[in-house]
This record gives structure tokens, C-alpha cells and sequence, in this order.
């Protein structure tokens, strides 16, 4: 089966959440619709959303928050409201999510497959090349205290971070590693699609080079 | 020549992308939808190396069991040589990995078909004015990190002054390497001069940092998809008339050279 099948079928057999976004009930031809979270009361008065029909403007939605700011991680909280998506067929829905939060429905699915390969924190810096070289310098403590000024809800990001400092390494407990990756702690986690971090993101690598050159800087 | 459908392949198209600017990514996503409208491939998709999603991310979005990887790059070098083929963990032209083949082509950059690319560009910009009286320059980053970065903008400059265009001089100019753009009206003998950036995106380069060496723009401004005004051609400045063009790779065109690289990777090995 498909990736957008077996997205469809988990919509149609009770899926309501991804991120910031909610799942609505189809309504005719409209297989599958789309809004914000906090605007999914109002979604049915005709007129208060702007309405997209097909997924083109997924990505056009997530790239600017609210305030202007330029949302370079999709995972971050701040998804702009006012907007109805509606979609026709399960490939529709894929595309419109993989616009909203890209890959994070085919990091679900290998997920729940058994599929879905983790890259801890050490080999991903490890292999950093080029002016990113610096990165592998960071301290484990550095890098712990990296994770909880980077990482999390506390600082805009909701993905479920999945890996560790190494094989043998766990993340140290924070708001940021006990984060389960689903918005709201009112939504029952059987019906969301969690947001995953299976590796640091390069944005994570860069705070990481500077933070390796600052500690460097520090004992010199 | 007509681009033989591969109904059962994936296309993955590999761009940088930017964490400050949202438009570095826009034209890999314009690519990626001229060519999922052509319905020539099983799949289309993006990945990058400063956006999302990554290029590991992206292994996970794609369900064929062939896949060819295009770098949307501007020429060969330290990403397509190296980044690239580590994050995708490819080891030659193909690869089998994961039950996938993976078949990574030259980048976009390097390919011949661009020339043709680069002069509709300089005659769109430039409507009607007389090559014999205009000098074309073809502006890149350049590094003295890497020769490699330079070479696709040089073997282009060649392409175009044997290609009978008529331009009184091409020239290969660079932001950080000699020749430098700043110069550019003591190295234009003519009164008409066209650039044209040879990059992918309208990024930070071609609307911020370029318009400043030029000398259009006083200090560095907004990101393009910001801007209330456009700039318009022409530009009178150093006593000569200047027309300046978006970035090379902003057309959709370049869907058309993302399907030549894929077809000389087939012939190659066939």
C-alpha cells in the first residue's frame, strides 16, 4: 500500500492531528480537510478561513509565521491561522502535509514499520565536514545543554527528538527530551500523528559549531 | 530530443536551501512541480541541505525502487563531491542501498544545454539591445577554496562566445575571486552591459549582496520575496547601461536541463 493510502486509511480510521494542524470530516467531494487547531471550531462557518483548495499552498502557509518571521523549521510552533485546506484524494493530503511538515508522515509510518534508522547525536557530528568540522568539538555536557536551549516546546521546536548522545548515552531529562512530539495534552496520542527528529537537524549543528568554538574560546 | 518517461522511478532533486532566506528554495520546488505536472516520473521530490526536508528525510518519502538523484546545483564541488553523496551515503554513479537503486547525475549547472538557457535569459532581459554593443557577464560566487567552483561558469562563458550570439565580450566575473564583479564597468568595453547570475536561487547573493557590488544599491536590502519594489531594467550607472537579471536558475526551464542530466546519466551507461 502507499504512503498517501496508508495516510487516508489512518485519517479515515480516527487520525484528527499532525503538529498544529487538525484533520476535519469530509464533506462531499472534499475527502479530506485542513485547518489550524484553533480555528477548527469556527472551520464549518462558511467564510471565517480562507479557503485553498488542493495542497499548493501548503507550502506557502508554513514558510512565514504570524509575525513575519521566516519558519526555516517546519517543526516549529508557530503555524500561521486562518486557512481552510480542502483536498481530494489521499495523494492530495499527502502533499499538502509533506508541504506542511515535510517527510514527517513517511518518518511516522517507518516508524510504526520498525523501518525508521536513528542517527545519534555524536555520528551526526561526527561526519560534519567543512566549516561545520568544529561541531564534533562539542563537550557531551555542551551538547546536553545544547538540547535544552535548542530543542523542545520551551524553545518553538514540537518534534519528539528520537535520538541520544551516543549508542550508550541518553539525552539528559528536560522539557525538551520528554516532549512526545503531539500539540495539545488534551488530543488522545492514538489519534495524532507525532512529529519525529530522527537526527539533529542542521540547525541543531550549527548552534552546535558555535557552541564548540565558544567553549574552545572559554579554556584557551 | 523527447525525455523517455520513467513511470516506475523516482526523481529526487537536491538543493541547498537557506534557514534566512525563504526564497533560496523556491525555484527546487518550482522544478519539482513543472516535473510532476509532466508526469514523467513515479515520484518527484525536494530535499536540502539547509532546509527540510533533509536529504536522510527524504529516503523515507520515496516508495520506488529506482531512484535518480539531481543535484540542483550550479556547478561541481564541495556539496556535490562531498555532502551529497555522504548524507545520501552514495558510493559511485549508482548505488544499491535500502532495496533502492540510487543513480546520481552531474549537477544542473554543468550541463551544455545551459548556454542556450543563459542567452534567452540575457535576451529577455535585454530586449532588443544589440549584442555587438553589449557585453554579457555571467556573474558566480567563486572561492579560493575550490577550483572546481569556477569551472562551470568559465567552460559557459566559452560555450557562448563560440555559440555566434554576436556579444562584443563575455566575461566570467565573481564575488569573492578575481575577476571581481565590482570592476565590472572597467572590464566592459562596451556601453550596453547584461549579467546575469549564475546561481540557482534569488537568494541572498543575487538580491542582496550582487545589486551592492554593482553598485544599484548603496547597502545590502530585503529579501526578495520582501521587496515592495522591483528593480527595473535598465540601470544607468558608471557611465554605462545596465541590465541586471535574476538568478540563472529561477526559470522553469531548468526542469528541462534537470531531464538532460538524467538522460546523459542513462546514456552513459548504456
Amino acid at each position: 500500500m502507499s504512503i498517501a493510502t496508508r495516510l487516508s486509511t489512518a485519517a479515515d480510521a480516527g487520525i484528527t492531528r499532525i503538529g498544529q494542524i487538525a484533520f476535519l470530516p469530509a464533506a462531499g467531494e472534499w475527502r479530506h480537510r485542513l485547518c489550524h487547531v484553533e480555528d477548527a471550531a469556527d472551520a464549518e462557518n462558511t467564510g471565517s478561513l480562507e479557503c485553498h483548495d488542493g495542497p499548493a499552498a501548503a507550502r506557502d502557509l508554513s514558510t512565514w509565521a504570524e509575525d513575519g518571521h521566516y519558519r526555516f523549521t517546519k517543526g516549529e510552533l508557530s503555524l500561521k491561522r486562518g486557512w481552510l485546506m480542502r483536498l481530494r484524494s489521499p495523494e492530495e493530503l499527502l502533499n499538502a502535509l509533506d508541504g506542511f511538515y515535510p517527510a514527517a508522515v513517511s518518518l511516522w509510518l517507518a516508524e510504526k514499520e520498525g523501518r525508521l534508522e536513528i542517527q545519534h547525536l555524536r555520528a551526526k557530528l561526527n561526519r560534519q565536514t567543512g566549516m561545520y568540522r568544529f561541531a564534533r568539538d562539542l563537550s557531551d555536557a555542551g551538547a546536553q545543554k545544547l538540547v535544552r536551549e535548542v530543542c523542545g516546546p520551551g524553545n518553538c521546536c514540537v518534534k519528539k527528538i528520537l535520538w541520544q548522545l551516543d549508542e550508550s548515552t541518553p539525552l539528559e531529562d528536560s522539557p525538551a527530551t520528554r516532549y512526545d512530539g503531539v500539540v495539545g495534552d488534551d488530543v488522545p496520542r492514538s489519534t495524532a500523528i507525532p512529529l519525529l527528529c530522527r537526527e539533529a537537524c542542521n540547525h541543531f549543528v550549527a548552534e552546535a559549531r558555535k557552541a564548540a568554538k565558544e567553549e574552545k574560546r572559554a579554556t584557551a | 530530443m523527447p525525455f523517455t518517461p520513467k513511470p516506475h522511478a523516482a526523481l529526487l532533486i537536491v538543493g541547498h536551501g537557506s534557514t534566512e532566506n525563504p526564497d533560496s528554495s523556491t525555484p527546487y520546488f518550482e522544478h519539482a512541480d513543472e516535473l510532476r505536472k509532466r508526469g514523467l516520473f513515479a515520484e518527484v521530490h525536494c530535499c536540502f541541505w539547509k532546509e527540510e526536508p533533509s536529504m536522510r528525510e527524504a529516503a523515507y518519502m520515496i516508495e520506488a525502487e529506482e531512484v535518480y538523484v539531481v543535484p540542483d546545483f550550479i556547478s561541481e564541488g564541495y556539496f556535490t563531491q562531498e555532502v551529497i553523496p555522504r548524507e545520501l551515503e552514495l558510493n559511485g554513479p549508482s548505488t544499491e542501498r535500502g532495496g533502492k537503486l540510487w543513480h546520481y547525475t552531474l549537477p544542473v549547472g554543468v550541463h551544455p544545454s545551459m548556454t542556450g538557457l543563459l542567452l534567452q535569459r540575457a535576451q529577455e532581459v535585454a530586449p532588443g539591445v544589440d549584442p555587438a554593443a553589449t557585453t554579457l557577464i555571467v556573474v558566480g560566487h567563486g572561492t579560493g577554496l575550490n577550483q572546481n567552483s569556477t569551472k562551470a561558469i568559465k567552460d559557459q562563458v566559452e560555450l557562448i562566445k563560440q555559440s555566434g550570439a554576436g556579444y562584443a565580450a563575455v566575461l566570467d566575473c565573481y564575488m569573492e575571486e578575481q575577476p571581481f564583479l565590482a570592476g565590472w564597468d572597467q572590464m566592459a568595453p562596451t556601453p550596453n552591459v547584461v549579467v546575469v547570475p549564475f546561481f540557482i536561487a534569488d537568494g541572498l547573493h543575487s538580491y542582496q549582496d550582487i545589486p551592492v557590488l554593482l553598485g544599484i544599491e548603496s547597502e545590502v536590502g530585503e529579501a526578495a520575496s520582501q521587496r515592495e519594489i522591483f528593480r527595473h531594467n535598465p540601470h544607468h550607472l558608471r557611465g554605462k547601461t545596465l541590465y541586471y537579471s535574476s538568478a540563472i536558475g529561477t526559470g522553469r526551464n531548468i526542469a528541462d536541463v534537470i531531464l538532460d542530466q538524467v538522460a546523459d546519466f542513462d546514456s552513459s551507461r548504456s
